[in-house]
């Protein structure tokens, strides 16, 4: 049988229902990548991930019947997921959410202006070859309260708009960029001050992807 | 953007001191540099922030990690969903899906 979203742009919307074995099968192998790349960098672990490609693709089954295509597919599977995501990081960590003001971001010291770790004449792909920034950036995202977290991986890592990222989130377009600014504040802050080993890997072990 | 410092008298040497401004003016300016990177300002706003950071070496240096750390963050590496794990999963999820 052929499916129904054969052919088309994966964020396109499906023209029916998602009820053949087929068309979903093509929904997944469609967005699996894109949903897999998401979860992993809200949760930071590969086997959570896993679990949230899972969870969101069954969601997604469940609930294609009142999906009405007002906004890609893609924007539906990440708000799906995001949801997903949240729920799991809250049942196995209890994070707390906590609001991030301006002022804690002002530098109060030498060495809090620059980047412990220079990226001076390099490409961010050879920079993060180092796998001691690449641990710090992790590990700075990983401090982002989850509400922080989730505009910032978003806007800044999956690329999407403000407005995108509203309609995943349920906000309005000035609290999206409110929140990303502070995120990228804090990210920044954590890359400054965390006193980062200068003599970081060059990155020969295994491959990674933008 | 200013720095603590034990030694008032040096402060009057730092560069938001010598051109007649202090750390509110550097706040200010911190506020927004998400909106002026983002393009986001009216042009006149984008005038004042780049006289500001001609002027202030600091807000100069914080915007330019600032502006480092959005790169690095556009360009986060994720390892890729092997094959072998691709299909374990469909073949999960479409044992679940056809059950429900």
């Amino acid at each position: 049988m052929k499916s129904r979203s054969q052919g088309r742009h994966p964020g396109a919307r499906p023209s029916a229902e998602l009820d053949e074995p087929a068309a979903f099968d093509q929904l997944y192998r469609d967005h699996v990548d894109l949903i897999y790349r998401f979860a992993q960098r809200l949760c930071g672990e590969a086997d959570a991930a896993k679990d949230i490609v899972q969870d969101t693709f069954l969601n997604a089954y469940r609930g294609f019947k009142k999906f009405r295509g007002d906004a890609q597919v893609s924007t539906w599977l990440y708000t799906i997921a995001s949801r997903a995501c949240l729920r799991m990081r809250r049942k196995r960590k209890g994070e707390p959410e906590r609001e991030l003001s301006l002022e804690e971001f002002i530098p109060t010291s030498e060495g809090e202006f620059k980047l412990q770790i220079p990226m001076d004449g390099l490409t961010p792909e050879e920079a993060l070859q180092n796998k001691e920034l690449r641990r710090a950036l992790d590990q700075a995202i990983e401090k982002l309260p989850p509400k922080y977290r989730m505009v910032l991986v978003l806007r800044d890592m999956e690329g999407l708009s403000a407005k995108e990222v509203g309609t995943i989130m349920g906000l309005n377009e000035r609290a999206v960029k409110s929140r990303l600014h502070r995120a990228r504040l804090f990210v920044r802050r954590e890359l400054s001050a965390r006193g980062i080993a200068r003599q970081g890997g060059t990155g020969t072990e295994e491959r990674m992807v933008p | 953007m200013r720095r603590r410092s034990r030694t008032a008298p040096a402060e009057k040497n730092r560069p938001h001191q010598r051109h007649g401004h202090g750390k509110a003016h550097c706040l200010k300016i911190l506020k927004q540099l998400s909106a002026y990177l983002d393009e986001e300002l009216p042009r006149e706003v984008c005038e004042e922030i780049r006289r500001h950071l001609g002027a202030c070496p600091n807000c100069e240096e914080f915007i330019e990690s600032l502006k480092q750390t959005i790169t690095l963050c556009r360009h986060h590496p994720v390892r890729p969903l092997s094959s072998t794990a691709k299909a374990r999963l469909r073949r999960q999820i479409l044992e679940v899906a056809a059950s429900l």
